[in-house]
């Protein structure tokens, strides 16, 4: 590898770095890579561990960070919330229609599908309709 | 957040959760301050470790965080960094474990007739 793709290679591994990294240890970090490269160490190990050391300034916990991982944090929740939420509403109404009737059904017995009472059809919705387990045995 | 105390008394062991590379270079800085490459030097030949540029930037940030080294105006593009007092005492803390340690391992290797 010659000198100027070395250097491109150096420079785009400190370029992982944050910017507050960059501006205190940028031109030192680029200049110790060169005489570390003059000297004969190759310049993809230099790159590899700047880019690890990238990697763990990024993730190192710094008091200024905090603020931000809550907030990230907090909208990863929210989204969760929200999906699980939207996922659930359909089968919301069911579940506290059969929540009603459990007390009313602890010994089925067999027979018909009964329609479970209080639970309308929306209109303009597909028209649900609940039964009851008909199956004999207590549910 | 520093740790170190400005007396240069002792304290507990705050190197003992820094790792290996933080404990190499204030050893380093223990004789006089130096720049990145010159660490990087002298490690070598001390520890015969080399220590790769990304993890010595790490040990300085850590280091410089917790009031345990200084840096110094930059010389060229160069920033030398210095110990601070509770630098030396925390290596001094570090060094006395290291050898209560070394000297109770020997002791068990010699019981033990290993």
């Amino acid at each position: 590898m010659d000198e100027p793709q070395a250097t491109r290679l150096v420079e785009t591994a400190l370029r992982c770095y944050p910017a507050r990294w960059r501006r205190r240890h940028g031109e030192e970090a680029a200049e110790l890579a060169a005489l570390l490269i003059r000297d004969g160490t190759p310049a993809a190990s230099i790159a590899w561990s700047y880019l690890v050391g990238a990697a763990r300034e990024w993730l190192a916990p710094r008091p200024g960070r905090r603020l931000s991982t809550v907030a990230c944090a907090l909208l990863v929740a929210a989204c969760s919330l929200g999906v699980s939420a939207g996922l659930l509403a359909p089968a919301a109404p069911a579940r506290a229609a059969s929540a009603g009737q459990a007390h009313a059904s602890a010994h089925c017995r067999p027979g018909l599908p009964v329609p479970v009472p209080g639970v309308v059809p929306a209109l303009g919705r597909p028209q649900v309709i609940i039964w009851e387990a008909v199956h004999g045995r207590s549910c | 957040m520093a740790v170190g105390r400005r007396d240069g008394r002792a304290g507990p062991d705050v190197l003992r959760r820094v790792g290996e590379a933080s404990v190499l270079v204030l050893i380093s800085l223990a004789d006089g301050p130096k720049h990145g490459y010159a660490l990087i030097q002298d490690i070598k030949e001390l520890a015969g470790v080399e220590l790769g540029p990304g993890t010595l930037y790490g040990a300085l940030d850590r280091l410089e965080r917790l009031g345990l080294i200084e840096s110094l105006p930059a010389d060229d593009r160069r920033h030398p960094y210095r110990i601070t007092a509770p630098g030396a005492a925390a290596l001094r803390v570090h060094l006395d474990s290291l050898e209560r340690l070394s000297a109770a391992g020997r002791l068990r290797l010699r019981l033990g007739g290993i």
